[in-house]
């Protein structure tokens, strides 16, 4: 335990602290100097600030606001950097060793950066990242499990803090912020001086590296104490109204601490919890931190448009546009992990709710619905209706999710999974066969985007750029993920689930089958809705080719892969195999047509090879090695995860002392000695 | 009159052909409860060997077979025998790679890997004959003619084979002891094993024959329609898959019916008009049948011979 009442307040480091203090210094500073010098840190805001001070140079981006965006985003990156290394000093329970860390904070954080910097593709360099870390997750268990490496349970030391423990705690965060702002701030500005000694750093910058140092310093003081203040809100403080055990019960009421709730918890749950006690082992995992993480992984999607250029150089439209379609991808996989993951019901035929959703705005939005109606379609006019379309389509679906749920209310299991796989054949032959309406194979073409008011002169553009629509696939993914959330925590959202672990006894419960089971179907329709009729807008033509029964598969493989009926899971999933099928294996011969790269061998010793041909067989082999090696999904719900590590846990289990089961089964000795979680 | 009988010859051997491949399906499911996706590509797969074995025994455009001979009935029975034994090794080692380490797991995790292994196998398709339509010399049987009606000989041949390897499907699962480990597995696994059962063998078993029965599958697919491709797989098994729910699923008499009653369907779908569906029938077919599975399936949730059983609480 790092953290004394009597640290003191002066500056420099007590010798107990300083281990703790240089474990973390070496775990932040690291990847926070491979962000800056290594990958493009220093690169962003130097360039936001030429672009700003030397207006006539045509190296640099000179939009106003893009590099106010961008230094915007390098401010918050450092001061997110310095709060989270006060974090971590302070939630620090010093039972594992700085090499431990260190090599847990090279994997994670350096070996992405690296990997970014060497492949210059965002996919491409995490997926590897990825893969290397799953090795060396690999080989560390082995290593633990050979050397019987046991880790310590969580809980054995939960420390209950009291007033003076919390100030420590406090100072130690002030210092751990503080000497790690100064110490980047020295290894910065050294830098520096270095690159303008040998002319690689303009003279109009050198005012911002004296501001920059000062800035750190003072920044680091007040920031790592506000680390500190987080850290604070997960610690065990003493329960002033505590009654100990005979009084309590004289008294007729209980008042049970943190540290007893705690302590009675079922092993795994205790471990959940335990994990984001401070202190605990694993700061880098606890709640806290993971917070902080989720700040910078929204800074950084809000605002990579304005990045991409800067960090991954020119065709960063293709990439928006590729990124804009992984959106909806996201919501089509949230509204199936309703269905699915809520409520059980295994739908193979969820691309139907798509293509009706695309084809609701496409009737309407486009010259098509002059042919139907007769009514002039002036784009500049319906272009507006765009807006409630997008509720209206989404409803629509709904209305058709009713119509599919409703004959198919007494089919179990894979009868019902059939039923809804023909209900996806069906749709996309209606739709080519009513070739009087859809206009047939040839689809729709022309389908009008959204428009919006112009602000003064600044308008959006929706024709040609992609940036509205990722911004647009952003605000419908937030509201998706938040109705997501909405309902499942919801009283219908705990009947699907109550339906999804058994349906007999939900209904005994008195949850009405038929009409929860309805709007699952009408719920999960109604995202896809909002996705077709984006997909809709944003590709501009619509044809029944565009959809094939196999693109169900590949929903419902985001929702099982991701985790089934978890959230994070699920957007995790569809980046994931969206990520693998549409973005990296597509791009892999251009890599190996490139001599630079390590793919290149292939070609030249295979002359008729192409990574085209393989694709789907690359594609279908990655989809086995994961769903074999994480069977529950990459992010698992909490409850599915409790169910598969519950009895499974062979500690736990070598835990109990064999002896205690000397009682007869059935007898109330035997009810008190098994403890029943 | 006529038209009717003909519908019906070729309904029935087509639906033979749907009822090879859907017992593979319903073998699977009645086992270990998984919808195997990748079954129709094994059957794909069946077609292409069937087109190789044929090809490499000199049965190609250049020498076409001009009349039946005894030559030919056995390069025909080697290319049957050869099919069905390479599906049948591929059904037991896709078993042993994507579904056994997955047997504990959450139940829809072997059913992605089921997905997975079917894009594989599309692809191994894809990269063997290539991705346009491979066709093989059509088969020198004639027909019969009795007045106006035709029937193809190969329509009765094909429903002859398929009838007696269900036949002998039947008698296996019936009256071996072999049938017996494999309907006590399906009922209850655990309960097998104490029995003594060796579970991991019957279910490879169970692999090995309804793979098997793919590729026999494929022999007779190639026979009737003397062309293939990598894609075929795909369609047909999703036409299997539905004959076997349409029979109930995991019951074996019904996935031979429900087979040729698809392939009846299938047949007398293009007797639709235009003016009722647009462009006839024939283009409806998939969306007709799926919406008599859906019409079926509402009135016997559980299929046509599908017990119910009642849920135990």
């Amino acid at each position: 335990m790092a953290v004394s009442v009597s640290s003191p307040t002066k500056l420099p480091p007590g010798v107990e602290t300083r281990k703790v203090l240089l474990k973390w210094l070496v775990a932040m500073l690291v990847p926070v100097i491979v962000f800056t010098f290594v990958w493009s840190g220093e690169g962003i805001v130097n360039q936001a600030l030429l672009g700003v001070l030397i207006p006539q140079s045509p190296y640099y981006d000179h939009d106003l606001w893009f590099n106010i965006l961008r230094f915007v985003f390098i401010v918050l990156i450092y001061g997110t950097s310095i709060v989270l290394t006060g974090y971590l000093v302070a939630s620090d329970s010093g039972r594992r060793s700085a090499i431990e860390v260190w090599l847990d904070v090279l994997f994670i954080a350096v070996l992405p950066l690296i990997m970014l910097t060497v492949t210059g593709n965002l996919l491409i360099g995490l997926g590897l990242s990825v893969i290397i870390w799953a090795i060396y997750n690999f080989i560390r268990s082995r290593v633990r499990a050979a050397r019987h490496i046991a880790v310590a349970p969580p809980l054995t030391d939960i420390r209950v803090m009291d007033k003076a423990g919390q100030q420590a705690l406090l100072r130690l965060a002030q210092q751990g912020g503080f000497w790690f702002a100064t110490s980047f701030a020295v290894i910065a500005l050294v830098a520096d001086v270095i690159f303008y000694a040998i002319g690689s750093l303009p003279t109009e910058l050198l005012s911002w590296v004296i501001a920059r140092t000062v800035l750190l310093v003072v920044a680091g003081w007040f920031l790592g104490r506000q680390g500190g203040k987080m850290a604070l809100r997960y610690v065990v403080t003493p329960d002033e109204e505590v009654v100990v055990g005979a009084e309590a019960s004289h008294a007729g009421e209980v008042h049970v601490s943190r540290k007893d709730q705690l302590a009675h918890l079922s092993a795994s749950r205790a471990r959940e919890e335990a994990r984001d006690v401070v202190p605990n082992d694993k700061p880098l995992l606890s709640r806290g931190a993971t917070r902080i993480y989720m700040f910078l992984l929204l800074l950084f999607v809000v605002l990579y448009p304005v990045l991409d250029p800067i960090i991954f150089g020119a065709q960063t439209k293709g990439r928006i546009t590729g990124y804009g379609d992984l959106g909806f991808y996201i919501i089509l996989a949230l509204g199936l992990n309703i269905v699915v993951g809520f409520a059980g019901l295994l739908d193979l035929g969820y691309v139907a709710f798509f293509i009706i959703g695309t084809y609701a705005w496409s009737l309407v939005g486009s010259e098509q619905f002059y042919k139907l109606t007769n009514i002039m379609a002036k784009p500049e006019v319906f272009s507006w209706f765009f807006w409630p379309m997008i509720i209206i389509a989404a409803l629509i679906t709904a209305l058709w999710g009713v119509i599919l749920g409703a004959p198919t209310l007494r089919l179990r299991g894979d009868y019902l999974a059939i039923v809804t796989l023909g209900f996806g054949e069906i749709i996309p032959i209606v739709f080519t066969q009513m070739d009087a309406v859809t206009n047939g194979n040839n689809g729709i073409a022309g389908v009008y985007p959204p428009i919006t008011p112009c602000i003064g002169s600044f308008c959006i553009n929706w024709n040609t750029s992609p940036t509205p629509y990722y911004y647009l696939i952003l605000i419908l993914i937030a509201l998706c993920v938040f109705a997501n959330i909405r309902l499942r925590d919801s009283k219908l959202g705990r009947a699907w689930v109550a339906i999804r672990e058994d349906e007999i006894a939900a209904s005994s419960s008195g949850i009405n089958l038929v009409n929860t089971k309805l709007f699952a179907f009408a719920a999960g329709a109604f995202f896809a809705g909002i996705a077709g009729a984006y997909h809709a807008a944003k590709l501009g033509t619509v044809s029944p080719s565009d959809f094939n029964t196999t693109d169900s598969y590949i929903y419902l493989a985001m929702v099982v892969i991701g985790g089934l009926g978890s959230i994070p899971g699920v957007i995790v999933g569809a980046i994931v195999v969206y990520a693998i099928n549409l973005l990296i294996l597509p791009q892999l011969d251009a890599y190996a047509a490139d001599p630079s790269n390590f793919l290149h061998v292939i070609p030249q010793m295979l002359p008729n090879f192409t990574f085209e041909n393989i694709r789907d067989l690359l594609f279908g082999a990655l989809l086995i090695i994961i769903v074999i090696f994480r069977p529950e999904g990459l992010i698992p719900s909490a409850r599915r995860r409790r169910e598969l590590h519950h009895t499974t846990n062979e500690e736990e289990i070598e835990q109990q002392d064999p002896s205690a089961l000397d009682a007869i089964p059935g007898t109330p000795a035997f009810e008190a000695e098994v403890h029943v979680e | 009159m006529a038209t009717f009988v003909n519908l019906l010859i070729v309904g029935l051997a087509t639906g033979a052909i749907y009822a090879l491949i859907a017992l593979g399906y319903t073998m699977v499911y009645g086992i270990i409860e998984l919808i195997n996706f990748a079954h129709g590509d094994i059957f794909m797969l069946g077609t292409f060997v069937t087109i190789a074995i044929l090809s490499a025994l000199g049965v190609q455009y250049s020498h076409p077979p001009t009349a039946m001979s005894w030559e030919l009935v056995g390069q025909l029975a080697l290319a049957c025998v050869g099919s069905f034994l390479f599906c049948a090794i591929l059904g037991v080692v896709i078993e042993r790679v994507a579904y056994r380490p997955l047997r504990s797991a959450p139940r829809l995790a072997p059913l992605i890997s089921a997905i997975g292994v079917s894009l594989v196998l599309q692809d191994v398709g894809k990269l063997w004959f290539g991705p346009t339509n491979v066709s093989i010399v059509p088969m020198p049987i004639g027909a019969i003619s009795a007045g106006p009606i035709n029937i193809d000989i190969i329509n009765i041949f094909v429903l002859i084979v398929a009838l007696a390897l269900m036949a002998g499907l039947h008698f296996l699962v019936n009256f071996t002891r072999m049938g017996r480990a494999m309907r006590a597995v399906a009922q209850d696994r655990d309960a097998a094993a104490l029995m003594g059962v060796n579970v991991n063998l019957i279910i490879a078993l169970t692999f090995f024959i309804g793979a098997g029965l793919a590729g026999a599958g494929g022999f007779i697919y190639t026979l009737k329609f003397p062309n293939t491709y990598f894609y075929l797989g795909f369609q047909q098994g999703l036409i299997a898959f539905t004959a076997a729910v349409l029979g109930g699923i995991g019951n074996l008499a019904g996935a031979m019916v429900g087979g040729l009653l698809i392939g009846l369907i299938y047949s007398f779908v293009t007797l639709i008009p235009n003016n009722i569906l647009p462009h006839g029938g024939n283009a409806w077919n998939q969306a007709v049948i799926f919406a008599i599975l859906i019409l079926i399936l509402i009135f016997r949730p559980s299929g046509l011979f599908g017990q119910h059983t009642p849920e135990k609480v």
